[in-house]
């Protein structure tokens, strides 16, 4: 080996190229770009909201419930016809106590793509911290770690979820604290989500810690945190990036479920600004000539969760390393 | 084994293996790997044949290439031809594919369904039958979840159904007269090896190898003719199962026809190339015509093979299975009847290698391809499985194509060595001369970066290596691929492609330091 | 032999994860305001000194009085002896919900979940095996892409959702798939008398089975019909799940060096996939069973409240509406679900080491 052979590779940043090689393989996948372009599209108008709360009338503070749009008296109508004439508030007609559809729909996104963003975000944080450290410390830590997260896998999620939601719900009405529903379903869901990341990470750390790099670094004095920082959790990052985009859809779909069954200790009621309750609100009409306003938000939310599926996926196979050439 | 005279008068020969001008590439979306250009070379009967070169420079797509195992997608063998037997593999090459290369990383390739399912029948007859492989890694190219005795047995069915059912027929029908024709024969015989080597043969034709034994010492001990021709008889007939003759008739035509199918369709293959469009056709209307037939008259023996394979072919396997003790025991197998039986992962490495090359060997082919076949192995399994394919080589006249970046055993083991470097042989000759007359830098380079004990002391502990990497097969160097590396490259090195070309008798050198090719013809 | 020690380990091994899960459902419930529990037990239309009575009974059967360590120790040790608990009258829609004793409820309920998850696992294999198979065969294909969509598809797709679709999709061709009054448990054996006139006895406790046991063709048939929806709505995620992983397992098969010795051996192409790849591809597929099954038990929750079925997932939901909270239903359900999935998976770990060669214990 030439001296000089490998400078011009060093000076490279291997990650940098790394994204570069991704994104340009990404690109040549079509389902995954497909995926990626409409769900940009859905979180672009998350974003919307919040930057310009006032634009469409549905950010943050603007909508915490959908009585914004019915005006002051609350009258249960059937659904009404899409009309172009009325603005673009009625484009899709209106639904049930006269909420137009379109307008609920954007709220009930915003809702349901920024909560369920802190889910699974708050998740991977936690699910991060717990399984490189356990996985990287060994010993009776991670033999705890992995006998909790046993215990989260034993159970079907959506059980424990509908569990925890109503106890959590309940506790709180006792103690006169109001907590809107949504952040009640997110707060149960961050303690059942964590373990999957926590699980996906340690079986990362385990293979990154017998490599020999590290060896080498424990060998020049480096500490064991800062060995878990610098050259762990970069490792997890890519595989729990996978994890994260398909999780997406999965939790936005928990939290629709949820809104869907008759959990009465919730307090989800029609005028919840989510996916999932104006869905199930409107099922009644589902058989007469309404049935688009159970139809239009479950097709809304399902292009969601499939695009988002879709780019996952294609993430994840861009990614592996055995299928990249 | 041959010798450097017959090596020299193979002239008059026809080689087992011919490649001319092989051209294989990869399409990734880093861009095009010209993983092979233009190699070509000739392997003769009974040769062992060195491929050598530094890793990552094509020997292992040359010898995928040859079984045209590449993968695709990526790969593809993009020109050439491979003679295998007088059979060109790569007859039906030019229509199997259209390749549209708009850029490095952006090609579009049109596969032919139709002409790629007839190659791969073609192929599937000739690899494992004409020709097998071992590979590197024994522990990874064994099945995991299948014995090592169905693994093996399954080349014997897939290639040898024709030949075993006639055996069993004629087991089964033989008859006394049989026997005294064998007594008849060994009366006039003496010689003891003589006499061995007939009964041998008398009882493989009959399908009975497992009483040669017997009948040998019975013939050895005993001298009442009648008394032996009974007891021969005797011992016949409990061998002899009570099967269905028939059926046995039955699937041997039914593979017969198969067979004829395959042959016509090697016809038609090559008069669609030499452009016979007539004689194609009728060859093709031919085939059409047997499978009707086949598919017609074999209904319901196709029908039951294909759900109860097993049972139908219930003899077969009992036959193979014996056939594939024979291989274990012939590749120095320990408790071959323990061995036949297990996984994979209960071997050891050396006895997964074994268990490959019988698996390689279980239908007789005349060629050996071996990758690097012992670099997964600790030493002295190395130097037995090493002696094992010597042995083959020597006892039964098989051709072996030997990979290795290893130059002792090329010494050890070759007649021929192909030096290849970065996708070209650049070196071609035999053994000795390799060793003595390195004519290429890189091949001399190579020499010297052997460890030698009979230099002087000083200089044994510290010898040369080549400065510099592998290219990378994506932008190779123009010209002599070599070039950046050679310590005599000269101005034309760069521009123009050295062509391996006769520098003595048996010696082919790619180099323009002994070609007499002038700087004019750069164009 | 060795298998019975592998399976014992392993049961030995659930134990604590088993206790785990109640314990943590435990510490949960320990969470809820003790009054409002006591309040439910109590019938307000009594007079005030029979609803003091009430509340006292309710501290002791609760086990309020003491410690929370010790309450749950006696749960366990009820457990241990078959007593699961109470599940206390609904005074708000009496009838609609399950009261009694927790472990004949789960009895009662869990045979048609159970019914409706084996006919849903069944069709997905069937399914997911040959289409996977395929699909696997012939990877970035357009019907590789076609497999990809669908089995995202069926990630993607809220259960509720497809579950409405298809009961307003199919109600109007063939009404009699859909139960208006939902599929009979077991106890409720009118449902079948009137069918088939006579009474049944009910040995696996599943319609479907039972008639058939008793050679009732029509009337297995009808019931049948009833879950011919629900059983679909449920397969969906399931099946999407099942494909992916056949898919990538056969993808990943064929890359194998073995697959490679297979052609060169000259075994045709057919014979390769169907001998050397498939296999191979479909033993870790088994391994994600259980992951898979998980979801569809989940999934089973949404499906029996669409159609009305009186499932396990049913009786789950009916331990937290109609404002009651049933400590005991609620703690009896998890453990349920727990042991449900929990030997689901055991069973598929000794089918994958029956079945991998490589695997001893
Ligand atoms: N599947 C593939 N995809 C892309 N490139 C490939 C593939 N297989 C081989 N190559 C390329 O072809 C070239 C030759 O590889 P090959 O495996 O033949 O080397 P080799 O001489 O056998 O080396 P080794 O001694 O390491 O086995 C390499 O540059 C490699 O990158
Ligand atoms: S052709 Fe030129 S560069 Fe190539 S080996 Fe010969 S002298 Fe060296
Ligand atoms: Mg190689």
């Amino acid at each position: 080996m030439i001296p000089g052979a490998n400078k011009e590779e060093k000076k490279r940043n291997p990650r940098l190229e790394d994204i570069k090689d991704t994104a340009k393989l990404l690109v040549k996948n079509k389902l995954a770009l497909t995926g990626l372009i409409i769900s940009s599209f859905y979180i672009f108008f998350a974003i919307l909201d919040v930057i310009y709360p006032q634009y469409l009338g549905v950010g943050p503070g603007v909508v915490t419930t959908l009585t914004r749009f019915t005006g002051p008296n609350i009258v249960l109508a059937p659904p009404t016809d899409p009309t172009f004439s009325k603005g673009w508030y009625y484009f899709l007609g209106t639904t049930y106590a006269n909420i137009p559809l379109l307008p609920a729909m954007l709220a009930a996104l915003y809702n349901d793509i920024w909560d369920s963003a802190i889910v699974v975000g708050s998740g991977a944080v936690i699910g991060i911290l717990v399984g490189t450290f356990s996985g990287y410390f060994g010993k009776i830590v991670d033999e705890l770690v992995m006998r909790i997260t046993d215990i989260f896998f034993s159970i079907p999620y959506l059980i424990f979820a509908i569990i925890m939601v109503t106890v959590l719900a309940r506790v709180f009405a006792a103690d006169n604290i109001t907590i809107p529903p949504l952040t009640i379903i997110s707060v149960s869901l961050i303690v059942i989500w964590w373990p999957t990341y926590a699980r996906l990470t340690r079986s990362i750390t385990l293979s990154v810690k017998s490599q020999k790099f590290i060896e080498a670094s424990t060998a020049s004095g480096s500490s064991r945190v800062r060995n878990v920082v610098v050259h762990v959790i970069p490792n997890v990052l890519s595989p729990v990036f996978v994890q994260i985009s398909l999780d997406i859809g999965n939790v936005i779909l928990l939290f629709a479920t949820l809104a869907f069954l008759p959990l009465t200790f919730l307090n989800l009621n029609e005028f919840t600004p989510e996916l999932g309750s104006m869905i199930s609100s409107s099922e009644t009409y589902m058989l007469g000539p309404g049935w688009f306003s159970a139809v239009i938000p479950a097709v809304f939310l399902l292009i969601f969760t499939i695009s988002i599926n879709l780019f996952g996926d294609g993430l994840r196979d861009v990614l592996d390393p055995k299928l990249r050439r | 084994m041959i010798t450097q005279e017959e090596i020299k008068t193979e002239q008059g020969k026809v080689p087992y293996i011919e490649v001319k001008n092989l051209v294989t590439r990869f399409f990734t979306s880093k861009g095009i790997v010209k993983a092979l250009e233009n190699v070509s070379f000739k392997i003769y009967p009974g040769e062992v044949y060195g491929l050598v070169g530094e890793s990552g420079c094509g020997k292992s797509v040359t010898s995928t290439s040859i079984m045209d195992l590449i993968p695709d997608p990526p790969g593809r063998i993009l020109d050439g031809e491979i003679f295998i037997d007088n059979f060109n593999i790569l007859s039906d090459l030019k229509s199997l594919a259209k390749i549209k290369v708009r850029s490095e990383t952006d090609v579009k390739i049109k596969r032919n369904k139709s002409a790629i399912k007839r190659h791969n029948f073609i192929l599937s007859k000739i690899r494992g039958n004409k020709i097998s492989m071992i590979f590197q890694e024994p522990f990874l190219a064994l099945n995991p979840t299948i014995s090592i005795g169905k693994q093996i047995s399954e080349v014997i069915l897939l290639h040898n159904i024709i030949g075993m059912a006639d055996s069993i027929i004629k087991r089964e029908t033989m008859k006394t007269t049989d026997v005294d024709e064998l007594l008849e024969q060994l009366a006039e015989i003496n010689d003891y090896s003589m006499r061995k080597k007939i009964i041998n043969q008398w009882t493989r034709n009959f399908g009975i190898p497992d009483l040669e034994a017997s009948i040998t010492s019975l013939l050895d001990h005993v001298t009442d003719q009648k008394y032996v021709a009974e007891q021969i008889a005797h011992m016949i007939e409990e061998n002899q199962r009570e099967i269905n003759i028939d059926r046995i008739k039955e699937i041997r035509d039914y593979y017969t026809i198969e067979r004829k199918i395959f042959e016509l369709t090697l016809n038609q293959i090559q008069f669609e190339r030499t452009g016979e469009i007539k004689k194609a056709q009728e060859a093709k209307a031919k085939i059409r015509a047997y499978k009707a037939m086949s598919k017609k008259k074999y209904f319901k023996l196709r029908l039951e093979m294909r759900f109860f394979s097993k049972r139908v072919l219930a003899i077969f396997h009992k036959e193979a299975r014996r056939r594939v003790l024979e291989l274990l025991t012939l590749v120095n197998l320990a408790g071959p009847e323990v061995v036949i039986d297990e996984y994979p992962h209960e071997l050891s490495g050396g006895m997964q290698q074994r268990a490959m090359i019988a698996m390689a060997l279980a239908s007789n082919p005349k060629m050996l391809i071996a990758d690097e076949p012992t670099t997964a192995l600790d030493v002295t399994t190395q130097a037995q499985i090493l002696e094992l394919i010597g042995e083959l080589n020597k006892v039964m006249g098989m051709s072996v194509l030997f990979i290795t970046h290893d130059l002792a055993v090329i010494a050890e083991m070759c007649n021929k060595v192909g030096v290849m470097y970065a996708g070209n042989i650049v070196e071609e000759t035999t053994t000795e001369e390799i060793f003595n007359d390195p004519k290429h830098p890189y091949t001399v380079g190579l020499m010297n970066s052997l460890p030698r004990a009979d230099k002087k002391r000083e200089k044994e502990l510290k010898f040369e290596t080549i400065p510099g990497n592998v290219p990378n097969l994506i932008t190779p160097p123009p010209g002599c691929r070599f070039h950046p590396r050679c310590k005599f490259a000269m101005d034309i090195c760069s521009l123009k492609k050295p062509k391996l070309t006769e520098v003595s008798e048996n010696h082919k050198v790619a180099c323009f330091l002994y070609s007499n090719e002038s700087e004019d013809d750069v164009a | 032999m060795e298998l019975k020690y592998y399976i014992i380990r392993r049961l030995l091994v659930l134990i604590p994860t088993l206790l785990g899960l109640l314990l943590l459902t435990f510490i949960l419930l320990d969470a809820l305001p003790k009054s409002f529990l006591i309040e439910q037990f109590v019938n307000h239309k009594l007079p005030i000194p029979a609803q003091n009575l009430e509340k006292q009974q309710a501290i002791t059967t609760l086990g309020l009085n003491l410690s929370p360590p010790e309450q749950f120790l006696i749960y366990v040790n009820n457990l241990i002896h078959g007593n699961w608990g109470f599940m206390y009258p609904n005074s708000e829609g009496y009838g609609s919900y399950y009261s009694g004793p927790v472990l004949a409820g789960i009895m009662e309920y869990f045979p048609v979940t159970l019914e409706i998850a084996i006919f849903a696992v069944i069709f997905s294999i069937v399914i997911a095996i040959p289409l996977g198979t395929y699909i696997g065969s012939k990877p970035n294909s357009v019907s590789d892409q076609v497999g990809r969509v669908f089995s995202l598809s069926g990630y993607a797709m809220p259960t509720f959702f497809l579950a409405l679709v298809l009961q307003i999709a199919i109600n109007p061709y063939f009404p009699s798939f859909i139960s208006g009054q939902g599929y009979p448990s077991y106890t409720h054996l009118s449902w079948i008398k009137s069918i088939s006139g006579t009474e049944v006895s009910t040995p696996t406790h599943m319609l479907v089975f039972d008639s058939l046991l008793h050679g009732d063709f029509s009337l297995a048939a009808v019931a049948f019909g009833h879950l011919v929806l629900p059983v679909l709505a449920l397969s969906y995620g399931f099946l999407a799940g099942l494909l992916r992983f056949i898919r990538a397992g056969m993808v990943d098969a064929s890359n194998q060096e073995y697959v490679k010795t297979a052609r060169a051996k000259g075994v045709p192409e057919k014979q390769v996939l169907r001998k050397h790849v498939r296999k191979n591809a479909l033993l870790p597929s088994i391994t994600v069973f259980g992951l898979v099954f998980s979801g569809l038990l989940g999934g089973a929750v949404v499906i029996e409240e669409v159609y009305d079925l009186n499932g396990l997932g049913r009786f789950g939901l009916s331990t937290v509406s109609g404002g009651y909270i049933q400590f005991f239903g609620i703690l009896g359900t998890t453990l349920f679900f727990g042991i449900v999935l929990v030997m689901a998976n055991l069973i598929v770990d000794v089918l994958y080491a029956l079945m991998d060669p490589r695997i001893r214990y």
